[in-house]
């Protein structure tokens, strides 16, 4: 009698046990809310935060597209360049989902601390990109101002986007992870063919990755602002 | 025989190949790939297009490598394209990737690839045109009747998670119109059009495009029947509205032109611009005062003869000729250590009084109500009522002249319409200030200079004119010196001509003084004006009081000389030495332009400087004690 009372008290323990972890655990996985802090504003500058970051991605990458096709008409015809191209963006080393599934798996965690470091990945080349379209023999005035909005644009876009983190998710401040470009070299070869190329390159990746930027944006301010109800 | 079987052999060979061509059997020729498209950034299909295919059935195979992977895959379905196609369903469809895609077409005798073709997802998206497109006529009751239209996105676009955002466009024209009339609609659902046709047939169709992809094609039309009485009911009211508002506008016109400059008037009233008459400004600002002098009518200056009788004029001011006065001499106030006068902002018309505020030094205790009217000084009989003293009108009838001390201020800030030294004959006194120069020389009895500052026709009011005039001859030149004296002379100084014969004994606190005469360094002689009769004495007389102001005993900051008694017996030496310490301080007070410097008088001739451009010779008295 005894040790069945004593079993059935350690089954109805270990089963209280095991609800409460449970839920512990079912909370953990859990994203963190949004707006935590619940601030009044809070939602209302998210959204304002959220449409001005689209804004800016949008554009941003209407004009990588334009820069792209504008250099490749004038560069790239017959040199095969597309061929060349593969696998040779330097932000490929980010994991980053590549259809819409994947993406919205991801946290928007996640995704925003992702959308940061492929941001941070692209100071540096933008910055040399400018500097040396500069530099150019007939440097093309379409592309040179193009590559100078982007570039400032890209740095307005980092700022906001860091606002935004710092709404959403305060208080977890990630290490600044980014990849590293090293093109550098190759946008100063002396070989005009191979010089070219690292340029088109450049302009290949930097289309790609703004249009991804620009995607995970209007993901994230769908899921988050409008709560997928755009 | 050798050559014949060869050559028989090579015929056979031709023979076959020949009957081979002849059958139009090759290998397929190559083909190429048309296009590939997304509908929703999720799914692709690509087409091709056969090349020849060599007379024999050719099979096609896509095959396709993804960018970073080594394996090739056959394209997964070829049916759901349609014929030459391959549909890559959401498995096999990577955004943000390259495929490199090639077909190959194969038939018995061989086989043939295309080109490799790299796609990217991305930049393929061709969405389908929009569905649903409904069509509503709205004739709400107050407003304007308009065509209502709205629609859904394609379906197989997902715009409510963000993975596509739309933008559309509709068009739409009469059925019979052979121009559409294109509108873009941004992202929203539904339009309103405005502007339609009653009794026409509208054609109506919309399309969409992918934020960064192609437009899709036109959706099926939708038609709508506009009725007939379909009409803009308020158009009428607007018409009427616009023919009343131009009747408006031109009686308006109309209007204005006939009375248009009374109109303006009637609003805004023309600002006078006070004047003496005769008076020439411009003379003024060169500081010529021979010429002014002789403009005005002066005579020799300073008056050589005493004038005992040199009464003190008062000044009567009244409201009636404004318009006439100079322009206002900026009035400047010496800062001569005189008490401080009341000086308020004295913003009349121009008149000036011993009670206004200006005016009023110390001497005058209350300053008037009404600060802008000069009354005759009650002089010296009643010193008891200093405001009224130092009050100056102009008054024909009154006797007291003697002995009366005008006073006079010199302002240098003020505005006020003094009367500037005029021609005799032309000014009226009753309608403006006398800057201290005219009271001084004719409390003084000096001699034609301050006989110009007044009026001939009031001749009668300004006692000392004659002796004002009997002074002027031998003082021209006196009065040139005197006058000279202040560094700046504003329009405000007094114009006062030398005077130099009339010791000015005065003995109270408002006792007016009379400039006896003024000496070739400007040192004034005062005289205590004594009780004269109405007529003008033109000659000076030294008064009977022993009383004798011939101290300064402070000049205020508004140029208001404060006279002392000074016991001792006027002798002009003592007056030429008051005089030679005089000028100094009066080129203090100016900085007026208007007229030439005024001629304080030391000694005796209190007069006060204030904010109304009088001078009060107190002030030049400082420095004698």
């Amino acid at each position: 009698m005894d040790k069945k009372r004593s079993s059935l008290k350690a089954g109805s323990l270990l089963l209280l046990l095991l609800l409460v972890s449970d839920l512990l655990l079912c909370k953990s996985v859990a994203s963190l809310p949004i707006c935590p802090s619940g601030a009044v504003n809070c939602q209302v500058s998210l959204r304002e935060l959220f449409d001005r970051a689209v804004i800016l991605s949008h554009y941003i990458h209407n004009l990588s597209s334009e820069m792209f096709n504008e250099f490749d008409k004038r560069y790239a015809q017959g040199r095969g360049f597309v061929t060349k191209a593969i696998n040779s963006c330097h932000t490929s080393s980010l994991s980053t989902p590549e259809d819409k599934e994947q993406a919205q798996q991801i946290h928007h965690e996640d995704l925003l601390n992702l959308i940061l470091r492929v941001l941070r990945s692209w100071n540096d080349p933008l910055y040399h990109l400018v500097s040396e379209v500069r530099g150019m023999q007939e440097a093309p005035e379409a592309i040179l101002s193009k590559a100078i909005e982007i570039e400032e644009q890209n740095r307005r876009l980092l700022e906001g986007m860091e606002k935004i983190v710092g709404q959403v998710q305060p208080g977890i401040k990630e290490n600044e992870v980014y990849s590293v470009w090293s093109g550098l070299p190759s946008l100063q070869m002396a070989d005009e063919d191979s010089r070219l190329f690292a340029f088109y390159n450049l302009l290949h990746c930097l289309r790609r990755d703004s249009h991804k930027i620009d995607n995970y944006l209007k993901l994230l301010k769908c899921r988050i602002v409008y709560d997928s109800n755009c | 025989m050798k050559e014949n079987v060869a050559s028989t052999v090579v015929f056979i060979l031709l023979l076959f190949l020949n009957i081979n061509l002849l059958n139009g059997q090759s290998p397929p020729g190559k083909p190429e790939i048309i296009k590939c498209r997304s509908p929703e950034k999720e799914t692709f299909t690509c087409w091709w297009k056969p090349g020849a295919d060599g007379g024999l059935p050719t099979s096609y195979t896509l095959t396709y490598h993804k960018e970073g992977e080594t394996l090739t895959h056959e394209c997964p379905d070829y049916k759901t394209g349609g014929p030459n196609s391959c549909y890559f369903n959401k498995k096999h469809t990577s955004i943000w990737t390259i495929y490199i895609i090639t077909i190959n077409a194969t038939n018995q005798m061989g086989s043939c690839s295309s080109d490799p073709r790299y796609v990217d997802v991305t930049y393929i998206v061709e969405p389908d045109p929009p569905v649903n497109l409904t069509l509503e006529l709205k004739q709400p009751e107050d407003k304007k009747p308009y065509l209502w239209m709205r629609w859904f996105p394609p379906t197989l676009v997902d715009v409510r998670s963000g993975w596509l955002t739309l933008q559309y466009e509709i068009r739409l024209k009469p059925e019979k119109s052979a121009e559409w009339e294109i509108h873009f609609a941004g992202q929203q659902t539904q339009f309103k059009i405005l502007s339609l046709y009653p009794g026409q047939k509208y054609l109506v169709q919309v399309r969409c495009k992918p934020d960064h992809g192609f437009w899709s094609e036109w959706s099926p039309e939708s038609s709508i029947q506009i009725p007939n009485d379909f009409t803009m009911k308020d158009s009428t009211v607007w018409i009427f509205v616009a023919v009343l508002s131009a009747v408006f506008c031109l009686i308006m016109v109309w209007a204005v032109a006939l009375k248009g400059y009374s109109m303006v008037s009637c609003i805004l009233p023309p600002v006078p611009g006070p004047k003496i008459k005769g008076f020439d400004t411009h003379l003024l600002e060169k500081g010529k005062s021979e010429e002014l002098l002789s403009a005005l009518g002066c005579q020799e200056f300073p008056p050589t003869s005493d004038c005992e009788d040199l009464l003190v004029e008062f000044l009567e001011v009244d409201d009636s000729e404004d318009q006439q006065l100079m322009p206002a001499h900026s009035k400047e106030h010496p800062g001569q250590g005189m008490k401080p006068t009341h000086l308020d902002p004295d913003s009349d018309s121009g008149r000036g009084s011993c009670d206004s505020p200006s005016l009023l030094s110390e001497k005058c205790e209350e300053p008037r109500a009404n600060p802008s009217t000069f009354q005759t000084p009650e002089g010296i009989e009643k010193p008891e009522n200093p405001p009224k003293n130092v009050t100056h009108t102009w008054d024909p009838q009154s006797t007291s002249l003697e002995g009366k001390i005008p006073y006079f201020h010199i302002d240098g800030s003020k505005s006020s319409t003094w009367p500037l030294p005029q021609p005799p004959n032309q000014h009226n006194f009753r309608s403006s200030y006398h800057n201290i120069a005219d009271i001084c020389q004719l409390a003084t009895g000096a001699a034609g200079a301050s006989a110009t500052f007044l009026d001939k026709t009031d001749k009668h009011a300004f006692k000392s004119s004659k002796t004002i005039e009997t002074g002027a001859e031998g003082k021209a030149a006196e009065q040139r010196e005197v006058e000279s004296f202040p560094s700046k002379t504003d329009q405000d100084t007094a114009w006062l001509p030398p005077q130099e014969k009339t010791p000015f004994l005065s003995v109270k606190a408002l006792d007016y003084v009379e400039i006896h005469k003024v000496d070739k360094d400007g040192a004034l002689s005062l005289l205590l004006k004594q009780k004269e009769n109405s007529d003008q004495t033109e000659k000076p007389s030294i008064p009977e009081t022993s009383k004798e102001y011939a101290k300064v005993s402070q000049v205020t900051d508004n140029n208001i000389l404060v006279l002392t008694q000074d016991p001792r017996a006027p002798n002009l030496a003592l007056f030429e030495e008051q005089a030679k310490e005089a000028p100094p301080s009066l080129p203090q007070n100016q900085a007026q332009k208007d007229l030439a410097s005024f001629t304080a008088p030391p000694g005796n001739c209190r007069l006060q400087l204030g904010g109304l451009d009088y001078l009060d010779p107190a002030g030049f008295m400082h420095s004698f004690q």
